[in-house]
C-alpha cells in the first residue's frame, strides 16, 4: 500500500518536468531535422551530436546532483551568493563543459580517420564547431540550472527530482540551437 | 573558509575526479554517434524520425539520473543500504517504469502530430511500436545501471554524484540509440 503510494508521489512530482523535456526534445528534435541537410557539408557532425548532448547531461547533471546534494546538507544555500563552495562547483563546470566539447571534436576525428570508409571535415572545424557551441551552451546552463534548482528549492520542490529533467530540457534546446549557430558562424568563417 | 576546508568542493578536486571519466564517457557515446551516423540515410527519407531522437537518447538518461539522484542522496544521508526489501526502493522503480510509459507514449503522439505538419508517409501506429519498444527497453537498462553504479560507487568509497549520473545516462544513451536505430530500421525498412 505504501509502495503504491511513494510511487505515485514520485510520479506525480516527475511527470511535468518530464512532459516539459519532452517539449524541449521535441524542440531539439525539429533542430536536428534542420542539421541532417548539413550533415554532407560537415561529415561527422552527427557523429558529434549525440555525444554533445550527452556531455550536457554529464556535466551539468554532476553540478545539479553536487548541487541537490548540497541544499539537502545544507552545506549551500539555494541562491546567488558567491559562497567557495558554490564557486567552486560553477568553475569545475565551466573547466569540464569546455574542455571536453573541444575533445570530443578531436576524438570524432581521430575516430573517423581511423575507422575505415569515414571521411570527416578537417580537424579544425570540427573542434571549432564544438568549441562555440561548448562555451555558449555552457554559460546558459550553469545559470540557467542554479536559477530553476533554487527557486524549485525555496517552492518546496525535492532538488532531486528537477535536476535530470532540467538539464536535458536545457541541454537539448541551447546545445541543439547553439550548435545550428556554432555551424553557422564556423561556415562563415572557414 | 580556507580551500582545504573545502574538501570534495574544491574545484581542482571536482575536476580531476570527473575530467577522465567525461572523456571514457565521450568515446563509448561516440559509438551511438556513428551509429546515428550511420543511419543518415534513413534520417534523410523519414525525416521525423530525427525529431524524436534526442527525446529518445535524453529519457532513458533522465529516469536514471531521476533514480539515481535520489539513491545517491539517499546514501548521503545515511537512510538506505540497499535492502531489496525496502518498499522505497521498489517504489522508486514502479515510478520510473510508469513515467516511461508515460512519455514514450506522449513521444509517439507529439511526433504524429508534428508529423501532420511538416508531412510524413509514418503511422501512429509505426511511431507508437518505435517509440515504446525502444523506450521500456531502454527503461530496464536505465533502472539496472541506476541500482549498479550507485552501489558500486557507494561501496569503492567514490561520491556517487560525480559518478553515478555521468555513467548511467551515457550508457542509457547508447543502448537508447542503437536500439531506436534498430527498431525504426527495422519498422520503416
Amino acid at each position: 500500500m505504501s509502495v503504491r503510494r511513494d510511487a505515485w508521489a514520485i510520479y506525480r512530482e516527475s511527470l511535468p518536468v518530464l512532459l516539459i523535456a519532452l517539449c524541449g526534445g521535441l524542440f531539439a528534435g525539429l533542430v536536428l531535422e534542420e542539421l541532417v541537410e548539413a550533415v554532407e557539408e560537415y561529415p561527422g557532425l552527427l557523429v558529434m551530436v549525440p555525444v554533445f548532448l550527452a556531455t550536457r547531461g554529464n556535466v551539468y547533471g554532476a553540478l545539479g546532483g553536487r548541487i541537490a546534494s548540497g541544499l539537502h546538507q545544507g552545506l549551500i544555500e539555494p541562491q546567488f551568493h558567491p559562497s567557495p563552495r558554490l564557486l567552486n562547483a560553477v568553475l569545475a563546470s565551466f573547466v569540464n563543459g569546455i574542455g571536453v566539447s573541444v575533445l570530443i571534436g578531436v576524438i570524432t576525428w581521430v575516430a573517423l580517420v581511423a575507422l575505415p570508409g569515414w571521411s570527416p571535415a578537417s580537424l579544425v572545424v570540427l573542434v571549432a564547431i564544438m568549441f562555440v557551441a561548448g562555451t555558449l551552451t555552457s554559460v546558459v546552463m550553469i545559470v540557467g540550472l542554479l536559477s530553476l534548482v533554487f527557486a524549485g528549492f525555496r517552492y518546496g520542490y525535492d532538488p532531486d527530482n528537477l535536476v535530470g529533467p532540467i538539464v536535458t530540457t536545457l541541454g537539448d534546446v541551447f546545445g541543439m540551437t547553439f550548435l545550428v549557430f556554432s555551424v553557422w558562424l564556423v561556415g562563415l568563417v572557414v | 573558509m580556507s580551500t582545504r576546508s573545502l574538501g570534495t568542493w574544491r574545484w581542482q578536486r571536482i575536476v580531476g575526479n570527473t575530467f577522465p571519466l567525461l572523456l571514457v564517457l565521450s568515446v563509448v557515446v561516440l559509438w551511438a554517434g556513428l551509429t546515428l551516423e550511420g543511419a543518415e540515410e534513413t534520417l534523410s527519407e523519414f525525416t521525423l524520425l530525427a525529431v524524436m531522437v534526442p527525446t529518445m537518447v535524453d529519457t532513458g538518461g533522465n529516469l536514471g539520473a531521476i533514480l539515481s539522484s535520489r539513491l545517491s542522496t539517499r546514501f548521503h544521508l545515511g537512510t538506505t543500504e540497499l535492502d531489496p526489501r525496502d518498499p522505497v526502493l521498489w517504489a522508486n522503480v514502479a515510478a520510473v517504469f510508469g513515467l516511461a510509459l508515460s512519455v514514450f507514449t506522449a513521444l509517439a503522439l507529439g511526433t504524429f502530430l508534428l508529423g501532420q505538419v511538416l508531412g510524413t508517409e509514418l503511422t501512429l501506429g509505426q511511431l507508437l511500436l518505435i517509440s515504446l519498444s525502444s523506450g521500456m527497453s531502454v527503461a530496464v537498462i536505465a533502472v539496472v545501471f541506476s541500482f549498479a553504479t550507485t552501489y558500486a560507487s557507494y561501496r569503492l568509497g567514490v561520491d556517487p554524484d560525480d559518478t553515478t549520473i555521468p555513467i548511467v545516462t551515457n550508457v542509457v544513451d547508447v543502448f537508447g540509440m542503437v536500439i531506436f536505430v534498430t527498431v525504426s530500421t527495422t519498422v520503416v525498412g
